[in-house]
Parts: C-alpha cells; structure tokens; sequence
C-alpha cells in the first residue's frame, strides 16, 4: 500500500491530526491517567483506587512472573518428563484462605466509606439543588435568598413541570431555574435532589468521581459533596438516553462564594410552570 | 470392531441407520457432531458480522461524523456520513447482542458443548437428537429476527444490549421501537433454544455416562458444561420473562416497566441482570474448562487441584446467583441492598483466584508444548487475569461511583469477554480441528495468528482503561462534543486502528481453517496424547461415535504417570493387576458369561 516507511507514518499523523488538531485544550493531568479531582468525596475514592491499584499490581507482578518462569523453565525438552502432580490440598487451603481474607476487607472497607458518602445525612447548612434531566438537557433549581427548596414529588414531575413542585409550596416563590448551566460555589457542602421527566439519565462528573443514575419515578436526594478548588467543567449525562445521548452535557462552574452569590443575585424567580430555555435541537423527541 | 479400528476411513463403513446421507446431513441431521459443526459455522460467521459492527462503531469514536472541527465544517474529513448518533448507538446494541448470544453463547455451549459431550462422557448422541437439532434452527431464527432491526423503519434496536427501560419500551423515547420489538422477540426465541440445550445438556451427562464415568473423572469441560446448563436453565426463563413483558409495554399498552404510568423501571433491571450475570459466568465457564483440559494436555501433566477446580467452578455457579446487584450499585437501588452486592461480589472473586492457582499450578512441573492450542489456552490465562483485576476495582462500591459506565468497564468486560472466552474459542478450535475434520491445522499460520491477534488485542482494549479513568463515558456517539474528552481523540484514533488491525488478523485464521479443511496434515485418532475419550475414535468420529460403548477406568489426567512406557494413559485403559490405583469394584467390567 505505502511504498516508503515515511509515506506509512504521514498517513497515520494524518489521520491523527484530522481528529485532533485545534484542541487548545491540554488537560493539567495529561491525557494517560485521572482528571483533576476537586471534591471532597473525590479524594477519598481516588484513595481506595490506588489501594486496589497497588494491591492488584503486585499480584499481577506475581503472577505474570510465575507464569513466565514457568513457562521458560518447564518448556518441554528432549528426555526431561513432567513431574506427575494431581495437586496439594495445604496449597489449595492457602490460596483460598488468603483471597478471601483480602477481599473481605476490600468489601468492608469499601463500605464503610460507602456508607459515609451516601448514607449519612448531609450538612444541614447544605446548598440545595434540584436537578431534572430530560432527553436530552438538565432542568435545575435553586433556592432564592431563603435558602429553601420547593418540595419535590417525582408523581407529580410532568412535561410543564419538570421539578414536580407544589404551586402553592412557599419555599418555592422565589426559586429560580436555570438550564444546562450549574453554579456552585466551593467550599461549601452541596446536596443534589435528582429526578428525571423521561428516560433514565445519569449526572456524571469526573473531576468529582461522581455518578448517580436518575430514574424517572423517583428523586434521589442522599447525594452530596464539597468542592475544594474552583474551576470550570461539565456535567455530562452517563446513562445511554436516546439519539442525543451523546450531547447531553451542561456547564459546571466551580466559582467563588462571592461569584456564586453574584451570579444567583441576577436571576428572576421561577414560576413553577418552566418553559425550558432550550435550543430547538435539545427539545426531545417526546415533547415535540 | 474395537474402537482401535474405527478409523477415518471407517466411518463410511459403520453406518447406523439412522444417519442422514448426503447434504441433508448438514441441514437436518439428529448427529450431535453435524449440530456441534452447524453452530460453529453459523457462528463463525455471526462473529465476523459482530466484528464488522464493532470496527464501524470505533471508526465513528476516532473520526466522529458529528466533529466540529476547527474550521466550524461539520464532520471530520475522514468519517462515514452514514453514521448518525442513532446508528451509532443501534450499532453498539447489536454488536453487544450479536457477540453474546449469537457468538460467544453458541460457540462455547452450542458448537463445543454439543460437540465433545457425548465424545468425552462415551456415549452415542444427546440425550434428545431431535431437540437439539430444532435448538440450532430455534436458534438460528432468533439471530436473523434480532439482525432484521437493521431493514425496518427506525432502525435496528439503539437502547444498549441492556435496554434499560423506560427508554427500550417507550416508542417515543427510542425512535425504533420495530426493531426493538424484534430485538426482544428475537431474546425471546434465543432463550427458547438456549433452554431446550441446557436440559439435554444435563440429561445426557446425569444418564449417558458410560460405565465407569464417575462425576469426578469427568473432564473438566464437561463438568463446566454441566454446571453452565444448569445456570441457562434458572437464569434464561427470567429474561425470556423480562423480553415477554418489555414486547408487551412497547407494543400493547402494558406499564411494567413506564413510570409515568405506575410502572417500575428498576423491575427491568432486576430482572435483566438476574439473568445478566449469571450470564456472564455462562459465557466464561464453558472457557475455563476447555482451558483446563488444553492446558492439562499440553503440559504433559494432570489438572493441579482436579476437584478444587470442580468445587470453585460450582460456587461459581451458586454465587453468580447473588451478585447481579453490583450492576446497580448507582442505580438508585436501596444504598443497603447495594452494600451487600458489594460484598458478595468480593467473594465470587475468590473461586476465579483458585481456578487461575490451579491453572499456574497445572503448567508447574510440566514439560510444556507451545503449539497454538496452548498459546492461546495461556493467552486466555494471562488476560482473565487482567480483566478480573479490573473488576475488583468495580466490586468496590465506592470507586464504582466513579468508573461505572466508563470505558473501564468496556474494556474490562472485553478483556473477560474477548481476553477470556475468544482466545478460549480460538485455543478450542485448534485443539478439537484435528478432531471434528481429521486434519491439523497448520501451526506456523495459527502461531502467526495468535501473535497478530495477542498483540493487537492488548493494543486495541488496554487503553480503554486509560480513557475510561479519564472520565470518558461509554455509549457516547461523539466524543469530540466533550471537552474534557478532545484532548483523549489521540488514544481513541490508536485504540481504532488497532481494532482495524484486530480484525483484519482474523483473515489468516479463516485461511488457515478453510485451506486446512483440504490440505491440513492428516491428524489421526491421537494426535495430541490426550487420553479423554473422544481420542479414542477415529477423526472425524463415526455416526453413533463409539463401536462399542468404551469403559472407564481412571481419571480424566493421567498424564506423565510413573512407571508407563508413554507419558499418558488412556482412560479406557484397565489397570495393571497390581496397580495401587485400583478401581472400585462397582466401575470394574462385568466379566463376560
């Protein structure tokens, strides 16, 4: 196909750069490994990663290399037989004893961490917000200056009422809705009330180390998290939810408590009927 | 007639009456060989087709038709326009449906399966010839039912081989609702076939055994086979039940799984991944023990731990019963009920680390024959090895939190999937190939195969991890779309064209197999000095497989014995009359008058 080496090698830089070339985008923690983490949680999880990662490189080392020895040592050689072997019963005792015991502690150290992120209550002092996904956007909502949430009832979550509120709910007066576009301040803890008008969707953050799926018929309200450097990133949906799928993202900004507050100050109260801002191309299948 | 004599040519002369003749041998034949061969082409052939669909999704990952490119054009240069984020996600539901249930499933249960049973147990057929038979066509229906998706209005089924409801049952939400319709017809039939095998699996191993074939000198083949039936036999009716009602919700107005109308979209996946991991273990088992035996064969030595592995294989079995909840741990399931999954699916990883033990343990002390069998048996080793660390990291509910759904788990399930079971296949095939054709393969091509297909594997899925800790989701048409992602295009253009590499491999194993069909070197009744039964009679096997019923008087491993002439020992050979390993009187041959 190539007649020289070099015309080989411009043709796949060719195809490399067709796809990545105008990215100005270098990601801090380069393209190989994790993102940057910034919450709290984050941290936590990336800890218990590196313990499993440790834990399984080495016994990979192990193994691989016994495997190879072996397989270099016993490679059949003329006038050398096998031994005859149908096995050791201490050996087996051994290596089933200790993989339990290592596993079982993976299982309840893992829990107990689990049961800390997503079993005890949140903060009480916690920024509340509600997210809503839709095929294929996110509805959210924010508490005006009392600091309250409307209730949300996912029986009540309809196309015209995407957060299933109560009208009369006075918490809710001076909510204020955005779309596709998260503000949160850092430092500060924040609880997620999550719901779905249609599909299953799923918030998914990496540089948090964060998913949950969000499944229409009910609100999930045990998420939360604190974020500890600001930065801009985006939410994206991980759970296969129909042809747009793949651009179900929003804006996320990790800013300041003196931003955050600026930015909450300029927006208008909700009225509990939204009609999403959304781009004609986001509307979804079902609503058209 | 001693088995002895029953030769290739011999076959032609020891014609049951019941044999078809002819080409109607190879459409409609009761033989379990000509059904174990029928799955194996359809197969082969569906993992090409599945193959295909894979190399169009990665070329849509590397050069999206979507890209917004630097310019503000829409497209990258080198994509292919006709595939829209709606094909795009038909085509990874139908590569997903298409490799389990119409590859991975059929090749280890219904080629294999079908194949050896009788061979290695000593007996003449299945339990029910006529069954098994209309299991292949059942079966075979099922594949072009699901595949027709691709030729309806809307296209093949898009919501993932997992069809999480409320968007597979919702026509509004999917936007092909006919060819998910078909899609779960299709399952539905699939299970159908998929029970019928399973009962005759057991049956004929529970009753056909022949004399002296106790449980425990079994090869571990059938002993996987076996435990695999019995799994296909709880776990399939829940998602033919799952498919009934999904059919039912998209088509006649029922709510089982619509929310808006009372429904319950967590029933779906209680009741997908009930079966759905059982599944899993399904799709490996059959591999571990063709493995076994490969492994056993070619190091000239018996299996290390013989009833450890049959004791791990089983708990394998019970406890793959009490873990499908780890496929939910973000799922909103209760956060409790999610705890307890995680530590259940700690544990099923214990009998997985026995079995890999014992496998070091087999080729320990050996006198190791690297032909292609074996490479491939020790490639299926090493890369379940990674893909069963990778799932520790998923069992750990905390770190699911972050890499669930992510192009970890993809490459983690391909690396069991792929890694484990297709090299699995491969190892099988060129084991059995001498067996089923009465001629070897030939080894220079199968080595240049294997290498080709180990090294571009690794290149293809390892760097999935890699993007999958980056934060990059699966079952996205477009990655570019993210910015978080664009900076990763690089590693998913690599991961493309090593898939493109990948599967043009391939080709050099279909040559080797077909020219080999003609021109391979005639193998003869042993070529491997393997000592299970199906060594015993000639290549290919006669109608009715054995002359006369063979009996058993020894394990299925008895390799390198000391004190024998050869370094392996038949298992229909009797024992020495002073032998120490003396067989208990109720396996001993009822002396004639």
């Amino acid at each position: 196909m190539f007649r020289t080496k070099a015309g080989a090698l411009a043709w796949i830089s060719a195809l490399w750069a067709s796809g990545s070339t105008g990215w100005a985008e270098i990601r801090e923690t380069g393209v190989w490994w994790l993102p940057r983490n910034v919450s709290n949680f984050g941290h936590e999880i990336d800890f218990i990663f590196y313990v499993i990662l440790w834990l399984t490189g080495i016994t990979a080392v192990l193994v691989f290399g016994t495997m190879i020895y072996f397989m270099v040592r016993y490679r059949q050689r003329a006038g050398v037989g096998a031994i005859h072997s149908h096995g050791n019963n201490t050996l087996e005792i051994v290596w089933t004893t200790i993989p339990v015991f290592i596993f079982l502690a993976l299982a309840i150290y893992g829990n107990e961490m689990w049961a800390r992120m997503r079993m005890e209550v949140p903060p009480a002092d916690a920024l509340q917000v509600a997210i809503v996904g839709e095929q294929f956007g996110w509805n959210l909502r924010y508490p005006g200056p009392d600091g309250k949430l409307a209730k949300m009832d996912s029986h009540k979550i309809t196309k015209d009422n995407p957060f299933g509120i109560d009208p009369a709910d006075p918490d809710g007066k001076d909510d204020f809705t955005t779309y596709n576009d998260m503000v949160i301040p850092v430092g500060k803890a924040v609880r997620l009330h999550l719901g779905s008008k249609d599909v299953i969707h799923s918030f998914y953050v990496p540089e948090f180390r964060l998913y949950q799926d969000m499944v229409p018929g009910r609100v999930y309200d045990f998420v939360w998290f604190k974020t500890d450097a600001t930065g801009h990133f985006q939410l994206a949906c991980n759970q296969l939810c129909g042809q747009g799928h793949y651009k179900m993202f929003g804006k996320l900004g990790v800013v300041t408590p003196a931003e955050y507050d600026a930015w909450a100050k300029g927006k208008a109260p909700a009225a509990v009927t939204t009609s999403t801002a959304a781009a004609p191309e986001n509307v979804s299948v079902a609503n058209r | 007639m001693s088995t002895a004599t029953l030769s290739h040519a011999g076959t032609h002369d020891h014609h049951d009456s019941h044999e078809t003749s002819g080409w109607k041998k190879y459409l409609w034949s009761l033989d379990h060989k000509v059904i174990g061969l029928q799955y194996l082409f359809s197969s082969l052939l569906f993992l090409f087709l599945g193959g295909g669909l894979a190399l169009l999704l990665r070329w849509q990952l590397a050069f999206p038709s979507t890209q917004v490119m630097p310019d503000g054009a829409v497209g990258n240069p080198l994509s292919l326009a006709f595939i829209n984020p709606q094909f795009y996600n038909a085509l990874f539901t139908m590569h997903a449906t298409v490799m389990v249930f119409l590859v991975v499933m059929p090749v280890l249960i219904g080629a294999f399966g079908n194949y050896l049973i009788p061979l290695k147990i000593g007996c003449g057929d299945m339990a029910f010839p006529l069954i098994n038979e209309l299991s292949y066509w059942v079966w075979l229906a099922s594949g072009l039912i699901m595949l027709a998706g691709f030729f309806v209005a809307g296209g093949a089924a898009a919501a993932g081989w997992t069809a999480y409801a409320p968007l597979s049952t919702v026509g509004a939400y999917n936007a092909s609702s006919t060819g998910q319709s078909l899609w779960a017809v299709g399952l539905f039939i699939n299970g159908l076939a998929s029970i019928m095998g399973a009962f005759n699996y057991i049956t004929t191993i529970v009753n056909m055994r022949a004399p002296g074939m106790g449980f425990f000198r079994m090869p571990l083949a059938v002993w996987a086979l076996f435990i695999t039936a019995f799994l296909l036999l709880l776990a399939v009716p829940v998602l033919s039940a799952a498919s009934a009602m999904l059919v039912l919700d998209l088509n006649f107005g029922t709510n089982f799984f619509n929310p808006a109308q009372g429904g319950q979209p967590l029933l779906w996946q209680h009741l997908f991944w009930f079966f759905g991991h059982p599944e899993v273990y399904i799709m490996i088992l059959p591999a571990m023990g063709m493995v076994s035996d490969i492994l056993s064969v070619n190091s000239r030595k018996p299996v290390f731990g013989y009833r450890a592995m049959v004791y791990a294989m089983i708990a394998i079995g019970l406890l793959g019963f009490v873990v499908w909840g780890h496929h939910m741990f973000v799922s909103g399931m209760n956060l409790v009920l999610s705890a307890a999954f995680g530590v259940s699916t700690m544990v099923i990883a214990v009998p997985s680390a026995i079995k890999t033990f014992n496998w070091l343990g087999t080729i320990w002390g050996g006198a190791i024959r690297f032909n292609t069998a074996m490479l491939n048996a020790l490639a299926f080793v090493a890369m379940f090895v990674i893909g069963g660390f990778s799932g520790i990291f998923m069992a750990s509910t905390p770190v699911n939190i972050f890499v669930h759904h992510t192009y970890f788990i993809v490459a983690h399930f391909h690396y069991v999937l792929f890694g484990g079971s297709i090299f699995a296949m491969f190892a099988a095939i060129y084991f059995w190939y001498p067996k089923m054709f009465g001629r070897l393969m030939n080894e220079t091509l199968g080595k240049i195969h294997f290498a080709l297909t180990f090294v571009f594997f690794n290149l293809c899925f390892f760097p999935m991890h890699n993007v999958g800790l980056g934060g990059m989701m699966r079952r996205i048409a477009d990655p570019t779309v993210y910015e978080h992602l664009r900076a990763l295009q690089p590693i998913n253009q690599f991961i493309t064209l090593s898939a493109i590499a990948l599967g043009f491999s391939q080709i050099v194993f279909l040559y080797n197999f077909f020219r080999s069909l003609r021109h391979g070197q005639p193998a003869g009744q042993n070529p491997w000095e393997a000592t299970t039964l199906e060594w015993t009679v000639g290549s290919p096997p006669g109608h009715g497989n054995f002359a006369v019923t063979p009996t058993v008087y020894r394990g299925a491993y008895e390799y390198s014995v000391p004190g024998h002439a050869k370094d392996f020992v038949l298992q229909t050979e009797p024992p020495e009359p002073d032998s120490p390993a003396g067989v208990p009187a109720k396996f001993r041959p009822v002396p004639a008058g």
